[in-house]
């Protein structure tokens, strides 16, 4: 008889049927949004999802999603319909997000390196830190330029010049009979204040931006380079990158169309959506004065992706999300292609 | 015993191989004895007609039993392959219908190498199929519905 083998590893499992081919599926817990779309997509309900919002609020060990191994016939439709990618499902490794036959959802995010200029708001934005920017900033000193002299016949080594520089540029020893002054040309930005405040003027300098202006600057000098990637195990195409991005270098599609209704009147703010949403989009609004009780939670819809997880977690079901339409690649497949369509509610 | 019931199974196979006017040379190759064995079965020298009587009966119960019966006696999926195609006399069709998830498990659980996943779906070649069942019984969407279209082969039990 042929039969599954589970190998659990803390939180994360793989499962196994090794016959005519090796399918494996493997769950990453890190990854699940809880959002129970496996569970009530499995056909041979062999999926149940824990309780989240207990799991996410009180840190527990346990893993959000529990799969009976001896139910599991391995078809992989849990991992095509996962949005968050927790659920992985391959054929001899080959995992059916690349094989052609099986349907996969039509969404991406992505970063145009041309248009990026390194602000790294969408890594600071991104719910799911999935983000990094790694950036090289000009060098300073060819930024600004110009010219400084200490003459050492006058100074009296006070060391005010020091203590006075934004840039940090300048070191007077002020050791007896071993006096030096030095300034670091790096670091200068030829501010002038040393100038300014030396008592004895003994300092002369000038900027040659005051005179030449921007002219003396070459300008790929002032160009910060660097190069941003995006970690597609945790990225959940929330769209938080697009929305902040002031340069239009980021692009987000989302797999699911679909609204997100909050009940009011039921809504209870015991804050569990807040703790769960993958994507920040519910929060306690701020109070207008200090002291004020919140009694409502407030919903940024723009960068909701319909997973349901906060519905599913709610206790007193006051969230209601709806999916209206599904983006996802054609497939041969009647019953998986009504497995993606029951998506729709 | 197991080992002259299988010499039974061949012997049959032989026979039916014989009636389809294959060469004494070609039915040995087919079946993987020697030429000598196979002239032996056809000129009905030392037979063990004890156990051609069990062969016999096998090929009368249902084709999930004489199936199961051959593999565990033949021990190798190929030669129980090759015994169950010949000495099985009847014809099976297989519907997939449209509710196949495409999980495989009918590929993995089905002897005689018959199934095959195409574009997610269950692929039955009904050349292969033995009838036995095994998975309709196994698919966890009720998908597969086999049915016997022929049971009135060249091969005529006496």
């Amino acid at each position: 008889m042929i039969a599954n083998t589970k190998e659990v590893n803390d939180k994360n499992f793989n499962i196994k049927r090794s016959a005519e081919e090796i399918r494996n599926l493997s769950f990453k817990d890190h990854v699940c949004i809880g959002c129970g779309i496996c569970e009530s997509t499995c056909p041979v309900s062999a999926i149940t999802l824990d309780d989240v919002g207990a799991i996410v609020r009180t840190n527990s060990s346990n893993p959000k999603l529990l799969i009976n191994e001896d139910k599991c016939v391995l078809c992989g439709m849990c991992s095509g319909v996962c949005p968050a990618d927790a659920l992985t499902f391959s054929i001899d490794n080959q995992p059916i997000s690349k094989i052609d036959s099986y349907p996969k959802y039509e969404s991406y995010a992505e970063i145009d390196d041309d248009k990026c200029i390194y602000c790294q708001k969408c890594e600071i934005a991104c719910p799911r830190e999935a983000i990094t920017i790694a950036r090289s900033l000009p060098d300073r000193s060819k930024l600004v330029t110009g010219e400084i002299e200490v003459n050492e016949e006058t100074c009296v080594y006070c060391g005010i010049c020091e203590e006075m520089c934004p840039a940090d540029a300048i070191d007077v020893d002020r050791t007896p009979e071993a006096e030096s002054i030095n300034v670091n040309k790096d670091k200068c930005v030829y501010c002038l204040v040393c100038k300014k405040s030396c008592p004895v003027t003994a300092i002369k300098a000038a900027c040659r931006i005051c005179s030449y202006g921007d002219y003396d600057i070459n300008m790929e000098d002032a160009v910060t380079k660097g190069s941003s990637f995006i970690d597609d195990e945790l990225c959940i195409k929330c769209g938080w990158c697009e929305g902040v991005c002031p340069t239009d270098a980021a692009k987000v599609k989302k797999p699911f169309e679909g609204t997100l209704t909050i009940h009011q009147d039921t809504c209870t703010v015991c804050g569990t959506c807040v703790d769960i949403c993958p994507c920040d989009v519910l929060s306690f609004p701020k109070p207008s004065k200090g002291g004020e009780i919140v009694n409502n939670v407030a919903k940024d819809e723009q960068y909701c992706i319909k997973c349901g997880a906060c519905a599913k977690a709610c206790p007193v079901e006051a969230i209601e999300v709806q999916i209206t339409n599904v983006d996802y690649t054609p497939t041969k497949s009647k019953s998986w292609i009504a497995k993606f369509e029951a998506l729709k509610n | 015993m197991p080992k002259h019931i299988v010499s039974g199974l061949k012997y049959l196979a032989t026979i039916e191989l014989k009636k389809k006017g294959l060469t004494q040379q070609k039915i040995a190759e087919e079946l993987g004895i020697d030429r000598s064995t196979v002239s032996h079965y056809l000129n009905g020298r030392n037979l063990s007609w004890n156990s051609i009587d069990v062969a016999k009966t096998m090929t009368q119960l249902c084709p999930k039993d004489f199936l199961i019966l051959t593999n565990v006696l033949v021990k190798n999926a190929k030669k129980t392959q090759k015994i169950i195609s010949i000495c099985q006399s009847k014809e099976f069709k297989a519907d997939v219908l449209d509710s196949c998830i495409g999980c495989g498990l009918c590929v993995d659980l089905c002897l005689m190498e018959a199934v095959s996943i195409k574009s997610l779906k269950a692929n039955i070649s009904p050349i292969k199929c033995c009838g036995c069942l095994i998975c309709q019984e196994g698919c966890p969407t009720n998908s597969i519905k086999i049915l016997e279209v022929n049971n009135d082969r060249e091969y005529q039990r006496s």
